[in-house]
């Protein structure tokens, strides 16, 4: 009885939550209608297909709204590939790590686009955005919107507090450190899952997850780029000047409404989506600057959390033309991905998205030049993983965990590199 | 004190047996198939079939027999100790705190009935009914000192934020009140349903004897209906095994902060979906299923939940 009831309140979880994504998860029956194009995309992207259908009256097209949960589409295209019906043939990935897993031969879903979208128009998209899905020389998807990293800082705080805006990670440390003595529980940056991982060994270029093919992967934190991190972040962990806080935690909420934000190196989106909305911070306060550099490094290099990319089915036969044609125009449509909420992937529609962001009375200053720069200067190593989420929870049972506890981290990168190690096996990778 | 009453109640007036030439009537036969038919036929449809079919993926991989293969992998997959592990520490704090909770509220209810039992059985219902994104949000908020009604508690035991209470040790505390607040209202109203059938003149012999309302629960009350607290225990030990939507749904709240393998179930499911094997899929569900067969076993053969002879049943 106890089993049904679980399974009950799975069924109609999953029910909720598909009914959260808007017209109800992904109802199976596929494009097997002879020429009906089948497209998954999240609630965000759905006015984006519908206004692709309207200007495509001879293109037969069914746009079904789908979660944006992590796993959904690997969940479902796992399915589809046990009964070999029910591909859609587009689907938009809000987690572009799963581009691993539906490329891979045991899935098998995702289709090479090199022949279907021209190389010119792979080109414009941001160096090295392509990476995420690029896979032994093949290109598996186009990347929608990209979250490189800045560093984010309150200018107002920075001002009262005489501080500058810091240009290298060891200015970066001193401002930390001096403010989290001088003002007690000011923080400077959050080391939590993919935001840790993502924005600081991630701008490092600290091998943790560097595809080198579909079944290879290099992870080796022994590596300079990798100790220089825990290095950084030891001292700043022992002050609390960075918290092991995840941001979407209310707790971190509670921090931006102390004032106790002075600095946070994170995703382009933080700007729009967490220090307004979430941590309540005023306009006119909020400024980003470009990542600190390395050692050795006069370019800043930013990390990435999160973006969006689209697939083309493999499966999708005399309508693939169709399809690569839609997700071409979904990420590419300069007018169309100015408007959208996130920064573009596509470069000559970042810059047109730019200009309202440049205006925006929210910023103590204008955003763009940070953030193109970050979109310019991406880490290269930070490729798409099937272990996407033992990733982060393994960075939090190691790293974050020492920093927690006053533990060395350096140390703790050796227990994270056993995890990876173990996790990549698991996901069928060897690791070099 | 002492009380006239025995402590454990006569057995009821031994039944004769029934009578070996009993009368057969004409369509009997026809009724037990007509009850016992939708049944047999869900079971078929839904469970023996789905088992039998899962015994052949399990032995499959890629299309071809592949004899114990998936076994050994998912016995060498370093997820599943660490998903073995937490589920067993769950077990070891949910399977207590739920006992005890539903013990003390049904006796509670049952000593003193009102007009409010019906309503409080409601109530103990009611967490039970808040499931998907609402029920995440929900803990999530349980769970953040600075919004939890339980701050000063949460406080207490060192949790500063929803990240120290999603992580760790008092993750799987939070889970095992998740699931406390999920499931004991189900077996409270079992149990306050059993408390109820209890002979009255057993009772009001306990009464006349003076006995305190705590001596009546305690010698009389519980020893009547152990069979029940047994099978409270054992049922929530399969389904507590098998703990799926409490991190499930608490990992949407919280994303990134729980693994996706935190309970074997979990993992099970992850096989499936993420990894697209259904062949190691199907070899851990069974095992899984083995759980809960054995415990379905125990209660049927040592409980006596099913005996139809009521001198059996005590």
């Amino acid at each position: 009885m106890k089993r049904w009831r679980a399974a009950y309140l799975a069924a109609v979880a999953a029910l909720v939550l598909s009914g959260c994504g808007g017209t109800g998860g992904g109802s199976g029956k596929s494009g097997d209608g002879k020429g009906e194009l089948l497209v998954w995309v999240d609630n965000t992207r759905t006015p984006a297909a519908q206004q692709y259908k309207k200007a495509h009256p001879d293109q037969k097209i069914r746009v079904v709204t789908i979660p944006p949960e992590a796993g959904y589409v690997p969940t479902k295209v796992s399915l589809a590939n046990r009964t070999k019906s029910g591909w859609p043939d587009v689907v938009f990935l809000t987690n572009p790590a799963e581009a691993a897993t539906l490329a891979s031969d045991k899935f098998g879903y995702a289709a090479p686009l090199d022949d279907l979208v021209p190389k010119s128009v792979r080109d414009g998209f941001a160096p090295g955005s392509l990476d995420t899905c690029t896979f032994g020389g093949k290109t598996y998807c186009l990347r929608n919107d990209i979250a490189p990293t800045v560093l984010w800082y309150d200018a107002s705080l920075m001002k009262k507090y005489g501080y500058q805006v810091p240009k290298t990670w060891a200015e970066y440390q001193q401002t930390g450190l001096k403010a989290a003595k001088d003002h007690p529980g000011t923080i400077v940056g959050a080391i939590n899952g993919k935001y840790g991982a993502g924005t600081y060994f991630g701008s490092s270029g600290c091998p943790t997850r560097d595809t080198l093919s579909l079944t290879k992967v290099h992870i080796d934190l022994t590596q300079a780029s990798c100790t220089r991190v825990a290095g950084l972040l030891q001292p700043m962990a022992e002050e609390k000047a960075v918290t092991t806080v995840v941001p979407t935690d209310p707790a971190f909420a509670k921090l931006g409404a102390d004032d106790k934000i002075l600095m946070l190196p994170g995703p382009a989106w933080f700007g729009d989506f967490m220090f307004g909305p979430a941590f309540k911070i005023p306009k006119g306060r909020i400024a980003a600057a470009p990542m600190p550099t390395w050692p050795g490094e006069t370019k800043s290099y930013a990390g990435q959390v999160g973006g969006g990319a689209f697939l083309v089915s493999a499966h999708a036969g005399d309508r693939t033309e169709a399809a690569a044609d839609l997700v071409r125009w979904m990420t590419t449509d300069v007018n169309l991905q100015a408007k959208q909420p996130t920064y573009p992937a596509f470069t000559a529609a970042a810059e047109k998205w730019g200009e309202a962001k440049s205006e925006d009375p929210y910023y103590a200053s204008d955003p763009m030049p940070a953030l193109s720069e970050a979109a310019n200067a991406l880490r290269p190593g930070f490729g798409a993983v099937r272990f996407e989420a033992d990733w982060q929870t393994s960075f939090n049972d190691t790293v974050g965990k020492a920093a927690d506890s006053g533990g060395n981290l350096e140390k703790a990168l050796a227990s994270w590199q056993e995890k990876l190690d173990a996790a990549a096996k698991t996901g069928e990778y060897t690791v070099e | 004190m002492r009380t006239l009453t025995p402590t454990r109640p006569p057995a009821a007036e031994p039944v004769p047996r029934a009578q070996p030439r009993r009368p057969r009537h004409r369509g009997r036969g026809a009724a037990v198939w007509f009850l016992a038919g939708p049944y047999a036929a869900f079971l078929a449809v839904f469970g023996l079939a789905p088992a039998g079919y899962a015994l052949w993926t399990s032995f499959v991989h890629d299309g071809s027999f592949a004899g114990g293969r998936n076994w050994t992998a998912v016995l060498d997959d370093y997820r599943l100790g660490e998903a073995a592990q937490n589920v067993t520490t769950y077990l070891l704090i949910w399977l207590p705190v739920l006992l005890l909770t539903v013990l003390s509220l049904a006796f509670t209810l049952h000593a003193r009935p009102g007009r409010a039992t019906g309503a409080l059985q409601l109530v103990y219902y009611l967490p039970g009914a808040v499931t998907g994104s609402a029920a995440a949000l929900l803990w999530l908020f349980m769970v953040s000192p600075d919004s939890s009604p339980f701050g000063p508690l949460l406080r207490l035991l060192d949790v500063e934020n929803a990240t120290d209470a999603l992580s760790g040790g008092s993750l799987i505390a939070v889970l095992a009140v998740m699931g406390v607040a999920v499931h004991a209202g189900g077996w409270i109203v079992v149990l306050y349903g059993a408390l109820n059938a209890l002979p009255k003149d057993v009772l009001e012999a306990a009464q006349v004897d003076g006995a305190s309302a705590w001596r009546t629960m305690w010698h009389i009350k519980l020893p009547m209906v152990r069979t029940y607290v047994a099978f409270v225990l054992i049922s929530s030990f399969a389904s507590g095994s098998q703990v799926f939507v409490e991190p499930t749904v608490l990992s949407t709240g919280a994303p990134g902060q729980i693994s996706p393998t935190w309970s074997v179930n979990q993992l099970a499911y992850v096989y499936a979906t993420q990894d697209g094997d259904f062949g190691k899929a199907a070899a851990l569900s069974l095992a899984m299923l083995a759980v809960g067969l054995l415990a379905a076993w125990i209660v049927i053969a040592r409980t006596r939940m099913y005996a139809t002879d009521p001198t059996e049943a005590r």
